[in-house]
């Protein structure tokens, strides 16, 4: 809290009541340019399948690296024709926020925001997989947008909390201190499990990018004997020496912890994504990482079966 | 650099583009790193004072592109401009009171950067149109497979001091190596477009954010640990990009000073050489007060 005096404006995000806005967006048809290919690290051509679009058969608690796809998100991806319209659209919009089919075969039917894509912006949007499979490019999905600006009760004053709805706080395994003051000693800091904690040379593309609005691509090697752990949809994943309250980039000392909304891809630079959810310092953000008992976004807590 | 190139299989293409203008919107400013508002001149027009060879920060300014920024207007036509244009490749003003001025490209940053003199450049301003001899796109080393060239004219690399060295590996002198975790905005994006911002480069940094690269200067040529440029930018661990500083000074967080790609390969096919002569100015500007001394006859690059 900025405390009241000559010069200060007395207004602090966080002290302030929520609005919630109702946004539209369209669900996107995958785009290419007049090439089929895209390039891989390795230097070979490749198709890209999965960028963007409806992708069936992935869901949340499915490995990162389950498809040879590009980018693939477990759901349908919402758009919106105009530009600026398209950035407010990924902007506003935060992961737990309830969206509603308006036209369609599947009119009606209710899904849930899992994350956000950068650049031109879009919405990842999950579904009930019978719901899923009737939706088709260009439907209209109302997107009800709540939750930038929101600080919950008892966040560190150093910790930034951004892209999340308020509601889907309980369902994360995100502990907050009980009092708000002792940070530094541990018993006042906000308490993380996490999948993994990456190192920020993993950063790839979104690094100097909003996180208000454009993930953060990991350049994670797959699993494997010589590799990091897997790292599954929905899972919540720590990058330490990450500062994400201003655009993202290299704080030492910091730590940002994000949901994996998208899967991997062949392009150097790229990887699995994570929408940003929390940023502070590690002395008040503390990531617990267990690569084998971590439970994160589930399609269960969402109740979208 | 005494190296074999296939130098004289390339085509030289002539381009056209012409000087970009700055651009904002109505809110004006933009966030720094604490969440400082900032209002900062850099990226667009022609930016005046500031030359290879020079500090890279210390400005007050945001996206600090040196000389002119050009783009073409039609877009399929700038992407022409912006992909086949090499570092070293040179310039000519054919409009406005600058016509006939001579400068040569130092990198591209979704404009292709032509350093001219000051005096030139004084007189050169938004919508001139220029002229660029394109050449370098397609260049290889036949002795050395692993290396990738990329946007480097055949004459920039020809000036450059290193080159194969007995052991089979390529020589190359730079003024500086940058650490994995500096690398910020432009991760992802095709190496033949722009540059990879680098982070931790102001003086006076605090030991949270300096990552020791406050000595760049515009012009640099720089060794990006870790970092495979060959298809794309991406972090690989044992890889080694060569870059050179074509962009300075940055307000915004995530961003920096940045190296537009010149060389990318396994690390094992590289020999660095610590030389903080290694910069632009000392092969592409001989007229400029930060270069060796100008070779006897005419400058080369000033014969129509």
């Amino acid at each position: 809290m900025i405390p009241a005096g000559p010069g200060v404006s007395g207004f602090q995000a966080g002290d302030l009541r929520l609005v919630t806005v109702n946004l539209l967006g369209a669900v996107e048809h995958p785009a290419l340019d007049g090439s089929p290919y895209r390039i891989d690290r390795d230097g070979r051509p490749y198709v890209p399948a999965g960028d963007g679009g409806i992708v069936l058969g992935l869901e949340l608690g499915d490995s990162v690296f389950a498809l040879d796809a590009d980018h693939a998100a477990p759901g349908a991806c919402l758009v919106h024709a105009d530009p600026a319209a398209r950035h407010a659209l990924a902007a506003y919009a935060c992961v737990g926020n309830e969206v509603r089919v308006r036209t369609g075969a599947a009119a009606g039917a209710r899904g849930v925001v899992l994350g956000k894509r950068g650049e031109e912006g879009r919405v990842i949007a999950g579904f009930a997989a019978a719901d899923l499979a009737r939706i088709r490019p260009g439907d209209e999905v109302s997107v009800r947008a709540r939750g930038q600006g929101w600080r919950p009760p008892g966040l560190p004053p150093e910790v930034a909390v951004m892209n999340l709805d308020p509601g889907l706080l309980p369902v994360l395994p995100i502990h907050l201190p009980s009092t708000g003051t002792g940070a530094g000693t541990g018993a006042g800091a906000v308490a993380v499990s996490v999948r993994v904690t990456v190192q920020s040379r993993l950063a790839g593309n979104g690094i100097g990018r909003p996180a208000a609005a454009w993930d953060l691509d990991l350049q994670l090697p797959p699993p494997g004997p010589d590799g990091a752990g897997d790292v599954f949809l929905g899972d919540l994943v720590a990058v330490s020496d990450l500062d994400v309250r201003h655009n993202m980039g290299y704080r030492r000392g910091w730590v940002t912890v994000g949901i994996a909304v998208h899967g991997a891809s062949p392009l150097p630079g790229h990887g699995p994504g994570i929408t940003p959810l929390l940023t502070g310092p590690a002395t008040a953000l503390r990531a617990n990482a267990d690569a084998a008992g971590h439970v994160g976004l589930t399609v269960a807590a969402l109740r979208l079966q | 650099m005494k190296v074999t190139t296939n130098a004289d299989r390339l085509v030289r293409q002539v381009l056209a583009g012409e000087v970009w203008p700055p651009l904002a919107d109505r809110h004006a400013y933009r966030v720094g790193p604490d969440g400082q508002p900032f209002l900062l001149p850099g990226m667009g027009g022609v930016t005046l004072d500031v030359h290879c060879g020079d500090p890279a920060t210390g400005y007050a300014s945001d996206h600090l592109e040196p000389g002119a920024s050009i783009r073409h207007r039609d877009p399929g036509a700038n992407m022409a401009l912006q992909f086949l244009t090499c570092v070293g490749n040179e310039v000519r003003v054919v409009s406005g009171p600058a016509a006939g001025a001579v400068g040569h490209v130092i990198g591209q940053h979704a404009y292709v950067l032509a350093d001219f003199p000051d005096q030139p450049a004084a007189e050169l301003t938004t919508g001139d149109a220029v002229t660029v001899l394109a050449i370098g796109q397609g260049l290889a080393l036949p002795d050395h497979p692993q290396v990738v060239v990329k946007n480097c004219a055949p004459d920039l690399l020809a000036a450059m001091p290193g080159g194969t060295r007995p052991d089979g590996r390529l020589e190359v002198h730079v003024a500086a190596r940058v650490p994995a975790e500096a690398i910020g905005a432009g991760a992802g994006m095709a190496s033949e477009y722009a540059n990879t911002d680098l982070m931790g480069a102001y003086a006076g940094l605090g030991p949270d954010l300096s990552l020791g690269l406050e000595g760049l200067r515009i012009g640099d040529l720089v060794a990006l640990a870790d970092a495979d440029h060959r298809y794309g930018r991406g972090y690989r661990p044992d890889y080694l990009t060569i870059g050179v500083i074509s962009t300075g000074q940055c307000m915004m967080f995530g961003h920096g000073p940045g190296p537009s790609t010149l060389l990318s390969g396994p690390a094992s096919a590289f020999c660095l050489v610590d030389d903080v002569d290694a910069n632009l100015a000392a092969w592409l500007h001989p007229q400029s007060p930060h270069a060796e001394p100008a070779p006897a006859g005419p400058d080369p690059a000033a014969v129509p």
